[in-house]
This record gives C-alpha cells, sequence and structure tokens, in this order.
C-alpha cells in the first residue's frame, strides 16, 4: 500500500513537468486560437538540446535549461512568422495542418541527424529516500524547475507591460491595435513563449526518461489530456491537469503493463470531454 | 470652418468585402474644435471612423494627420500617432482591471510619457474609476464602461480623440453627464471627432457638423446651422 502512495507522489513529481508542457500548448490556444501541432517536435528539439549542451558543452542539465528556453523562444518567432502568422483567424483546420507541416518537417530533418535510436542524458543528483522508497533527485529538481518556472510566467504575464499587452491582444486584438499594440508582433512573443516552454518541458523531460526523435509525440498528447483536464486556455489549470495526470499515471503504473498508460489517459480524456467539456478547472477563454 | 485641419480626409472609399459603404467622403477636424458626423443608420458614420483609425483598409482616398499622410499605417501605427478611436461598443479588456485597462491606453510611446499626468486627469473627471481601480472592466455598469472606454482613450495622449456612439445603450440622464464631460474636455482643448446617434447632444456640443448620407457627405456647417436647417432635420436626422 505504501508503494502505491509512493508511486503517486513521484508521479506528482513527473506531473508538473507535463503541466509545464501544457502550459506551453494552452498559452498558445488561449493567446491565438490555434492548437499548436508543432509542439510534440518542439518537445524533442527540447529533448536533444539539453541533451547536446550537456553531452557537449558540458553544462549542468538545469543551467542548460537557460538557453534551451532561449532557443525555442527564438525558433517559436521564427515558426509564428513563417507558418502560423497567415493563418491566425482563418478555418481551424489551417492552422492545424500548417503547423501540423512544420512539425513534420522538424521530425524529418530530426530523425536525419539523430536517427530514432534512443538517447539520455546521464547524470545524477542525490534522491530523498523515505521508507524505502527513492524520489530521485532528478525527479525533484524536474518538479521544483517546473513550479518555478510556471509562477515565473504568471507573475510575467500579471505584472510586466509585455505580458499585459500579451493578455489585451488575447482578450480583444482590434481594442488592442487601438491602444497602439502591435498586436502582430505581441503574438509573435507569445508564440515564442510557448514553444520555448514546451522546449523547457522536453529538456527537464530529458533529465528523468531516455528519448528518442520522436518522444515529443507521446508528450504532445500527454499536453492536450492535461490542457483538456484544466481547462483550455488556462495556465494555472493546466499546471493542476498536469499534477493530475501525473497523480493517476503513479496510480496505476504499480499494477499494470506501462504500455496500459495511453489507454487509461486516453479514456480518461474522452470521459473528462464528456463529462465537463470546460475542464475540471475550467473555464473557457472568454471571446 | 475655422481654426486649422489638424486630421484631413480626402475622398475615402472604403467597406466590408463586396460590400462599398463609403464613396469619397472628404472632411476636415479643426484643431481644438468638436467636430461631429450624423446621419441615419446605414450611412456609413461607424464605417467612417473604422476607416479612419486603420480598423478596415481604405480603398482609395488618403487620410492626413497633421499633414503628414498617415493612410498607409496600420492602426496600431495611427494611435502612436495621436489619432485614437474610442470604438463603438466600448471594446474594454473585461478580465482586466480599471487600472490594468488604462495602462494598456497609455501603451504606445506618448502615452507612456505623459502617463502620471493623465492618469490625474482622468481620474478627476471620473472619479468613480479612481474608486473602483483594482476592479475587473466586466463587473461595470454600461455607464462606467463608457467612462473607462473614454479614460483609456485618453491615457494615449490623442491629438484627434474619436468617439464612436458615445450614449448608445445608456439612460438619457448618463448620456448627458457623459456630454458634459467631452464639454470639459472640448473647453481644455481637445480636439474631438465625433460620430453620434443622439443628434441634440452632439449638434449641442460640436462646432461644426458633417451630414452624411449613403456613404457621401451630404451637407455641411456650422452645428448649429446645420441644427435648424429644416430640409437637414426632416431628410437625414429623423428630426
Amino acid at each position: 500500500m505504501f508503494g502505491v502512495l509512493a508511486s503517486m507522489m513521484d508521479g506528482v513529481l513527473v506531473g508538473a513537468v507535463y503541466g509545464l508542457a501544457a502550459i506551453g500548448l494552452t498559452l498558445i490556444w488561449g493567446v491565438m486560437d490555434i492548437i499548436n501541432l508543432t509542439h510534440g517536435a518542439m518537445i524533442a528539439l527540447g529533448m536533444f538540446g539539453l541533451y547536446l549542451l550537456f553531452g557537449h558543452l558540458g553544462l549542468t542539465p538545469y543551467a542548460a535549461l537557460a538557453p534551451v528556453a532561449a532557443g525555442g523562444f527564438v525558433l517559436g518567432v521564427v515558426i509564428y512568422w513563417v507558418a502560423v502568422h497567415r493563418v491566425i483567424r482563418r478555418p481551424p483546420l489551417m492552422s492545424l495542418l500548417a503547423t501540423f507541416a512544420v512539425n513534420m518537417v522538424v521530425i524529418g530533418l530530426g530523425t536525419a541527424v539523430w536517427s530514432t535510436s534512443p538517447y539520455n542524458v546521464a547524470f545524477s543528483v542525490p534522491g530523498i529516500t523515505w521508507h524505502g522508497f527513492t524520489f530521485t533527485g532528478a525527479h525533484i529538481l524536474a518538479a521544483i524547475s517546473s513550479v518555478m518556472i510556471a509562477g515565473a510566467l504568471y507573475l510575467f504575464m500579471r505584472f510586466t507591460r509585455l505580458g499585459k499587452a500579451i493578455r489585451a491582444v488575447a482578450s480583444n486584438r482590434q481594442a488592442a491595435e487601438l491602444m497602439g499594440i502591435p498586436s502582430n508582433q505581441v503574438l509573435a512573443i507569445a508564440f515564442g513563449l510557448g514553444i520555448g516552454l514546451a522546449a523547457v518541458a522536453g529538456g527537464l523531460i530529458a533529465t528523468l526518461f531516455p528519448f528518442t526523435v520522436l518522444s515529443g509525440d507521446d508528450y504532445q498528447l500527454k499536453s492536450f489530456v492535461v490542457t483538456v483536464l484544466g481547462g483550455l486556455g488556462n495556465p494555472a489549470g493546466a499546471l493542476l491537469g498536469g499534477l493530475v495526470l501525473g497523480l493517476i499515471e503513479g496510480g496505476v503504473t504499480p499494477f499494470i503493463a506501462v504500455s496500459w498508460t495511453p489507454v487509461i489517459e486516453f479514456v480518461l480524456f474522452v470521459l473528462i470531454l464528456i463529462a465537463f467539456p470546460q475542464g475540471l478547472f475550467g473555464r473557457r477563454a472568454e471571446r | 470652418m475655422g481654426g486649422e485641419a489638424i486630421l484631413e480626409i480626402q475622398q475615402l472609399e472604403a467597406g466590408y468585402g463586396e460590400v462599398q459603404v463609403l464613396w469619397g467622403l472628404s472632411l476636415r477636424v479643426a484643431q481644438g474644435r468638436v467636430t461631429t458626423i450624423v446621419g441615419a443608420n446605414g450611412a456609413g458614420k461607424t464605417t467612417t471612423l473604422r476607416a479612419v483609425s486603420g480598423l478596415i483598409r481604405g480603398r482609395a482616398g488618403r487620410i492626413l494627420l497633421e499633414g503628414e499622410d498617415i493612410t498607409r499605417l496600420p492602426a496600431y501605427g495611427r494611435t502612436r500617432r495621436g489619432l485614437v478611436l474610442v470604438p463603438e461598443g466600448r471594446q474594454l479588456f473585461p478580465d482586466m482591471t480599471v487600472m490594468e485597462n488604462l495602462e494598456m491606453g497609455a501603451f504606445a510611446p506618448r502615452g507612456r510619457r505623459h502617463m502620471a499626468r493623465n492618469l490625474e486627469r482622468v481620474f478627476t473627471l471620473f472619479p468613480r474609476l479612481q474608486e473602483r481601480r483594482s476592479q475587473k472592466a466586466s463587473t461595470f455598469s454600461g455607464g462606467e464602461q463608457q467612462m473607462l472606454a473614454v479614460g483609456r482613450g485618453l491615457m494615449a495622449e490623442p491629438a484627434v480623440l474619436m468617439i464612436d456612439e458615445l450614449s448608445l445603450g445608456l439612460s438619457p440622464l448618463l448620456a448627458q453627464q457623459l456630454f458634459s464631460t467631452l464639454k470639459q474636455l472640448k473647453d481644455s482643448g481637445t480636439t474631438i471627432l465625433l460620430v453620434e446617434q443622439n443628434v441634440h447632444l452632439s449638434l449641442a456640443l460640436s462646432d461644426y457638423a458633417y451630414v452624411l448620407a449613403e456613404g457621401r457627405i451630404f451637407t455641411e456647417g456650422p452645428a448649429r446651422q446645420v441644427a435648424e436647417h429644416a430640409e437637414i432635420r426632416t431628410a437625414y436626422l429623423g428630426l
């Protein structure tokens, strides 16, 4: 019995990282109504970014998060101007296809460079052992990092001029333009932030589990589940949703094979969509 | 019309999709005066302000602000030059507080430079906003929202303040109160371009009026003359 409890607690630690990834997805949705299908590819790039900075430059994984985030931000701004800018406020299928196309290009290039064989970031930090169950240092630090980054994002959106401008554009783009806010630039920055968060989450996941170029897809799907749990467009809900998903994963893994996890997650996904269309902590983004 | 033209619209044509609404509209707004556009519903009053503010693109014609051609500037660029619109339906940011809405009004550099002074001015004009500065805009009544919309426009340090349908959806008493606030603004030298369905209130406040019909200027003149012109009253103003 205690083993299950500990597994659930460990799941919550990992779930914080799922939550961080989902915040990236939900931020982009909330601000510009776009479901970003490059999310998984950006998570994968974050994994490999961290791998390279750690393996080749010798940065500690946590110090490497800053350049991974910055790289993700810049890449996000580029993707915005190339693929997203023109499909905003067009039928949803267009933005889905545009971001999916970028996803395929990135995954294809990534496969050419790194093949699809597994990589891992080999380091260890002392963990905490409690009644015979060890919470690894990597899990604890990943959870702390995720919560801190999510908190920093909250403060940024709440209190800075640029953060407020992003909220203004999300709320009413025309009115924001009338305030002298260049909405295209603001949207590009918001998209960059969303991608930066995906990349950082990918980097943190790389410190937890082995990964391949294709791993991003799994975490993209988890992000969808989390986003629906938390309510689309609601960053705080996304973090909570991540914790809940981690808790559930931790709760079931002692009993069944890992391959069953997605089955359980997606049954949950469908059930929540039916029972709580607004998400568990949901409040539909107002428009 | 008296006074120097700070805003000049020349032969403006604009519309939505296939539908053309404005057919070569020209007008001038004099510095420090209140100019109003009146006309029946569907005459193109709101479309005029949307085209002048850059929310829709004109198809032909020129817009000059302080002698500079701003026809090609996007909406945010026009606000940065001081051409500020208080839009129809207020268009506040409902999830943001009063302070945050006002800060957004002062987003452009010219507003940000004078933020403290303009904030004091707005709070003097509308003490209500100061009392409720940390409340969300969505909790406001219609009249309070309109005060906030005007206050937000003033935060931008407007060279020309354009106001679309200030009295829409407000009680006659509230509309009158807001117009007396506009009178104070006028007396302090603010240049205003007003589009208003309440012809009585707008002509009483304004120095100069344009009567718009079917996307063209039907006639123009000092507001008092337009108000007294019998044919205009019956045919175009429904009085």
